[in-house]
């Protein structure tokens, strides 16, 4: 039988560099957002001041980009800066973890021909939604009131920054690296006449342009890491799978969720990669769904990673923040059964209804994804 | 390291050395004194073997399809689906042999007993060679396989049609056709099994045609 041959150290090289990449993106939008000025970019996340707008913005960020890597990799950018505090930016990274489900929520879409099949790969799908929103409705509220989060993920900040971690100086060499990368940049976008008389006589629009360069590039980046790293590490999430269908759920499945999403950087890769092999009836509902807590947790590296090419120790916290809001989710949420079901059983329920009326589940995308979270920007602005 | 697929190549092997044991015990219960108990046991437990193998197979086949979706090698994994299937039949028709040797039938005092061998060993070759051929991508040899399981076929078919216009007489005439016809089967599945290394997908299966 002849199989593909793979290149494992181009996809290194291609995954090391765009990681770089990334982190100089993350500059170079901290870059964008100080050169736009205090009083534009106070008027701009003034929208977010409310709470719930910001988990709001922060859903439909995620599912216009299809990434809550790149939100969340923004956000910690922008906390980074200094011009998006922390109490805004926290609803809007929960709202990442929103958005981020309707990814493995389209992919289920590719199995509606059958209804057995579509009604498992849509429950298998939607138990992220269930959860996540589960973890909101009980975390956001507490750390909105307590700030229990916040100072966990503040003490964090202290703590590493005191141990003298290397990325978190502010003369680090991956600093001095990713600055060094911005800098070269800016430098080549200032020798192109038009963008160099834009940064002489028009800075607003010129960091706009930054802004608008960096966010792609955050996007672009992100993209090939996943798909770099994704190729490396295909045996590797294979074999992960493959155990784990043969142990059934538990802890060993949240473990190899953390590490393929970890090593992917995608929670959305190891979710989809979920939808088709639930769908399939060889993995049932409930051992899936510690596998999608462990991307959860996994996915949270990105944000950590971000903070590194920030110099404000607050991108550190926001990261930590996203960090501890998915690891205390899944604390409260697996270990009791009855709570453990509870977004598994709505899951399976809203699938029922969906594999019968195949309408309602575009209508549920639709709805949770796009049209709740546009009129509650509205209606709360 | 490796990846799913080799597992896969692995349990298929796997499949056919379970297949090879189920039908040497087999053809012993047949062509010698074994003890039908013993070997009931054995049988039935490898064919188990086998079957879970075969989901096995499948199981693989969907993570690798799932982890993979963008870069799939779809006729490849059909190959895997049919192969497998194939492999998993030969068990099947070592129960259905052994089933002769139940009803009180052996063949081990006839007369045509040493052609009963050299088939027995000729068969047995051929579930070996698949299994050296599932690793290599050697067009020939497989090729090679098939003009040999075709050769036997043929042979098989010749002796079915004989007894069934009752130009032999023989002890077990029934039992006999069902033998030829069960070896017949078994043959015809390694064939298909080989075709599917080398044929195009929509060809498999189909070698007459």
């Amino acid at each position: 039988m002849v199989k593909m041959k793979k290149r494992p150290i181009v996809n290194i090289l291609l995954a090391t560099f765009f990681l770089y990449s990334f982190l100089v993106s993350i500059k170079l939008l901290e870059k964008g957002i100080k050169t736009l000025g205090a009083e534009y970019t106070d008027a701009l996340f003034e929208s977010v001041s409310n709470p719930f707008a910001g988990l709001l913005v922060g859903i439909l960020c995620t599912v216009l980009v299809q990434s809550s890597s790149v939100t969340t990799a923004t956000i910690v950018g922008l906390v980074g800066s200094g011009v998006l505090s922390l109490e805004y930016a926290i609803p809007m990274v929960m709202g990442a973890n929103i958005g981020t489900t309707v990814t493995n929520t389209l992919v289920s879409f590719g199995h509606v021909r059958r209804e057995q099949e579509f009604k498992r790969a849509f429950a298998a799908s939607t138990m992220h939604d269930f959860f996540n929103l589960l973890v909101v409705i009980i975390l956001f509220p507490l750390d909105l009131y307590t700030g229990l989060i916040t100072r966990m993920a503040e003490n964090g900040t202290d703590f590493i920054v005191a141990t003298g971690f290397t990325a978190t100086k502010p003369n680090s060499p991956i600093k001095a690296g990713i600055k060094w990368g911005s800098n070269n940049i800016l430098d080549g976008l200032s020798s192109i006449p038009f963008i160099g008389n834009l940064s002489e006589n028009s800075y607003r629009a010129y960091a706009v342009l930054l802004i608008i360069i960096a966010i792609t590039f955050i996007f672009l980046s992100l993209r090939n890491v996943v798909s770099n790293m994704k190729s490396l590490m295909l045996n590797q999430i294979e074999f992960g799978l493959d155990k784990a269908l043969a142990r059934g759920g538990g802890l060993f499945a949240i473990l190899i969720g953390i590490l393929i999403t970890f090593s992917v950087q995608s929670s959305s890769i190891t979710t989809s990669i979920l939808v088709p092999i639930v769908g399939s009836g060889i993995l049932s509902i409930e051992n899936a769904f510690p596998i999608t807590l462990g991307a959860n947790i996994g996915t949270t590296i990105t944000a950590v990673l971000a903070s590194f090419a920030v110099d404000d120790p607050a991108g550190l916290t926001i990261a930590l923040h996203h960090v501890f809001f998915n690891l205390i989710g899944v604390i409260i949420v697996y270990p009791v059964k009855a709570i453990r079901n509870f977004p598994v059983n709505l899951a399976k329920g809203l699938s029922v209804i969906t594999a019968k009326r195949r309408y309602i589940a575009i209508l549920y995308v639709l709805v949770t994804f796009l049209l709740i979270p546009l009129l509650g920007v509205v209606l709360f602005n | 390291m490796t990846d799913l697929l080799d597992s896969i190549d692995a349990k298929l092997s796997e499949m056919l050395t379970n297949s090879m044991h189920a039908y040497d015990i087999t053809m012993n219960c047949l062509l010698g004194d074994t003890n039908l108990e013993t070997v009931r046991e054995d049988l039935y437990n490898t064919d188990k073997a086998i079957n879970e193998l075969h989901r096995e197979v499948r199981r693989e086949m969907i993570i690798h399809s799932a982890v993979n979706s963008r870069n799939l090698d779809i006729p490849l994994l059909l190959s895997y689906m049919t192969m497998s299937k194939d492999i998993e039949r030969i068990g099947d028709y070592c129960k259905n042999l052994f089933e002769i040797a139940e009803t009180g039938n052996s063949f081990a005092k006839g007369d045509d007993l040493d052609t009963y061998m050299e088939l027995k060993n000729d068969i047995g070759k051929l579930i070996v060679y698949l299994q050296s051929c599932l690793n290599l991508d050697d067009e020939s040899k497989v090729q090679d396989l098939i003009t040999l399981g075709s050769s036997l076929n043929n042979d098989l078919d010749e002796k079915i049609t004989a007894l069934l216009e009752d130009k032999e007489k023989i002890q077990y005439p029934v039992a006999t056709t069902l033998f030829y016809r069960y070896l017949k089967r078994i043959v015809s599945h390694i064939v298909n099994a080989a075709t599917a290394i080398i044929m195009p997908t929509d060809q498999i299966d189909y070698l007459d045609e």
